[in-house]
């Protein structure tokens, strides 16, 4: 589930997941929905990703600015993602990711305007309730 | 939340908690109105600032506080090297160096009105806004990106982008001494090399306008403001580089914070020892930003030029002149009270009093310009820095109006309007990359910078030189 928060100066979403994956998911389609009105649901381009992070707080912002990246200086809009987390035993927590995308069209899917980074302001990665959850702002 | 008031504008916020010093902010009662529709959110924000080793009293914000991320917008916090004072990557913020810079003319109004559907056209075309690349017609090397991160925009006057003198114009000189460009990785360069001269979006712009009123001779004459002449105002930062420096650096400090004892109320607040590796590196990094966004800004008020000249206006009488270039987010070693401290300034602008060396000659005996925007549909303001400011603020003051709705409530009010068409009827000319950014970026979202003005100008932290009313404007 995706809330879009009202911040008066950024954006921000609040998340509520049952898997630790499809917070990540959901995380990938809120950051779609703040950039774009009318986001792609699919795309023929497929990329890699592979992050690691000590913690969930860093490889969460990791992943939003990984998909800031893709869709801002790539080109690419990350349309749909096929996300796995594991421990690793050096870095703590490993993301891998398989992302289908499309090209970028600004007009075609209503773009709304450029997002500087995911930051950590009350950033908590958290398990409660049997859920999921999490809160970030963007900063725009 | 528990404040005092301690004059008309200035209120203190007493040491509790973590707080390792009292806080303090200026507000007229608007100001205090909205800070408490907002459940004093960025108050808090203050006091988390406060938490910061060796801050020295008092953390501050500015009239234009509005809720950011981690520090406030309109903060301002100085830190002691000696005292095992911090460097925070997110009290500078993401856009490092995000800055304002005033191009004055002696275009009268009546002219520049005759030519307005033209030169509208021609800087949206001339300077490139919102997402995406550069002017395909501007080419940069690595190395050349290289030299200007740490030279600042003098290459690009040497190449031609500006006149010499401009560089005399902007704060520091258009230079941070001390950038190094091996700190900054290799993802930053690959964002800031194409967008080297551009806009940007969300509440960058470009803005055309007229002086309006002034409010003081003396300064406004030493500025080169005459009433009725024209000016531009271009807003923007260091864009994906800039970006890209804070992101990297502020998840090195969240590892680096605990080795150095640090507890941080707030991750984005992460922040390390100034003279610690990492604080050091992360200064040559955010220098290196810095001079980025000047060499942006240099370049966009080139493009700008030839815009104005495409449009008929060229030759001498049409010359458009480099007041000032002043930036509002940043961190920079300044004396103060006879010691030597780090001052973040995250949405706040440096205001030096009179007499200050670090000012451009003609501008000593008046004060540092300080330039604060308004919203895109009502005015701007050029004051200047005050003795009070070098007392108060650590030589610091408003950087705009302050936004006082979020974007979603804006793009909701702005439903079933034609804000373009709204501001055509006030004879202002918008040109935008898109509808969002402008709905976005209505007039009723800010704070009427005028409030702003007042609590500036009335706490003495800055002095009202004039006001500029927009014509054209250009956004992202």
């Amino acid at each position: 589930m995706i809330e879009i928060l009202d911040h008066t100066a950024d954006v921000g979403f609040e998340l509520s997941t049952s898997t630790l994956e499809a917070l990540f998911e959901e995380a990938r389609r809120a950051l779609l929905m703040v950039v774009f009105e009318r986001p792609p649901e699919s795309g023929a381009e497929e990329r890699a990703v592979l992050l690691t992070a000590p913690d969930l707080e860093t490889l969460l912002v990791r992943w939003l600015n990984e998909l800031i990246y893709l869709t801002q200086d790539a080109g690419f809009v990350p349309a749909r993602a096929d996300v796995e987390i594991r421990e690793a035993d050096t870095t703590g927590l490993a993301l891998e990711a398989r992302l289908a995308g499309a090209t970028l069209r600004l007009e075609e899917y209503g773009w709304q305007g450029e997002i500087k980074s995911a930051t950590f302001h009350g950033l908590d990665v958290v398990f409660e309730d049997g859920a999921w959850r999490a809160r970030v702002i963007l900063d725009v | 939340m528990n404040f005092e008031r301690l004059s008309q504008y200035k209120y203190r916020i007493p040491r509790e908690g973590e707080m390792e010093v009292d806080a303090a902010f200026y507000a007229s009662e608007k100001i205090l109105d909205d800070l408490a529709a907002e459940d004093y959110a960025s108050l808090k924000q203050l006091q988390n600032v406060a938490t910061l080793p060796g801050i020295v009293e008092p953390a501050l914000t500015m009239p234009d506080i509005h809720w950011g991320y981690g520090f406030p917008i309109g903060g301002v916090a100085a830190f002691d090297p000696r005292e095992g004072g911090v460097v925070s990557p997110g009290g500078v913020g993401f856009d490092v160096n995000c800055g304002v810079r005033l191009l004055t003319s002696r275009i009268e109004r009546a002219e520049l009105e005759r030519r307005k559907d033209r030169l509208a056209d021609a800087l949206y075309e001339a300077v490139p806004s919102g997402m995406g690349r550069g002017r395909p017609d501007f080419h940069m090397s690595n190395e050349e990106l290289e030299l200007v991160v740490v030279e600042g925009p003098a290459p690009l006057v040497e190449r031609g982008f500006g006149e010499a003198e401009d560089l005399d114009h902007i704060e520091s000189g258009g230079k941070f001494e001390g950038a190094e460009p091996g700190a900054i990785s290799a993802r930053a360069y690959e964002r800031g090399l194409p967008q080297l001269g551009t806009l940007g979006s969300g509440n960058h712009f470009l803005e055309v306008q007229y002086v309006d009123e002034i409010y003081d001779e003396e300064a406004a004459g030493a500025f080169g403001l005459v009433p009725g002449t024209v000016t531009v105002l271009i807003h923007s930062g260091s864009r994906g580089l800039g970006h890209q420096v804070c992101t990297d650096y502020v998840e090195r400090f969240l590892k680096a914070a605990p080795r150095y004892d640090i507890k941080l109320v707030d991750k984005q607040l992460a922040a390390a020892p100034i003279e610690s590796p990492e604080g050091q590196e992360y200064l040559e990094a955010m220098s290196a930003a810095a001079n980025f966004a000047f060499a942006n800004r240099q370049l966009i008020s080139h493009f700008t030029r030839e815009a104005f000249v495409s449009a008929g206006l060229d030759g001498e009488e049409h010359r458009l002149r480099l007041l000032y270039d002043l930036a509002h987010n940043n961190a920079k070693f300044e004396e103060h009270a006879g010691k030597e401290v780090l001052v973040h300034r995250k949405g706040a602008t440096q205001a030096f009093g009179p007499g200050e060396e670090d000012l451009p000659e003609e501008y000593r005996f008046v004060g540092q310009p300080v330039l604060v925007p308004g919203d895109m549909g009502r005015y701007s303001f050029v004051l200047a820095g005050t003795e009070g400011a070098m007392r108060e603020t650590f030589g610091s003051s408003a950087h705009g109006a302050g936004r006082k709705m979020s974007r979603r409530r804006a793009k909701k009010a702005a439903k079933g309007r034609n804000l373009v068409r709204e501001m055509e009827n006030k004879g202002i000319l918008v040109r935008a990359a898109g509808r969002a950014t402008v709905d976005e970026e209505m007039s009723e979202a800010y704070k009427d910078a005028a409030d702003v003005i007042e609590a500036t100008h009335g706490a003495g932290i800055g002095r009202r030189v004039a006001r500029l009313r927009p014509l054209i404007v250009v956004k992202g």
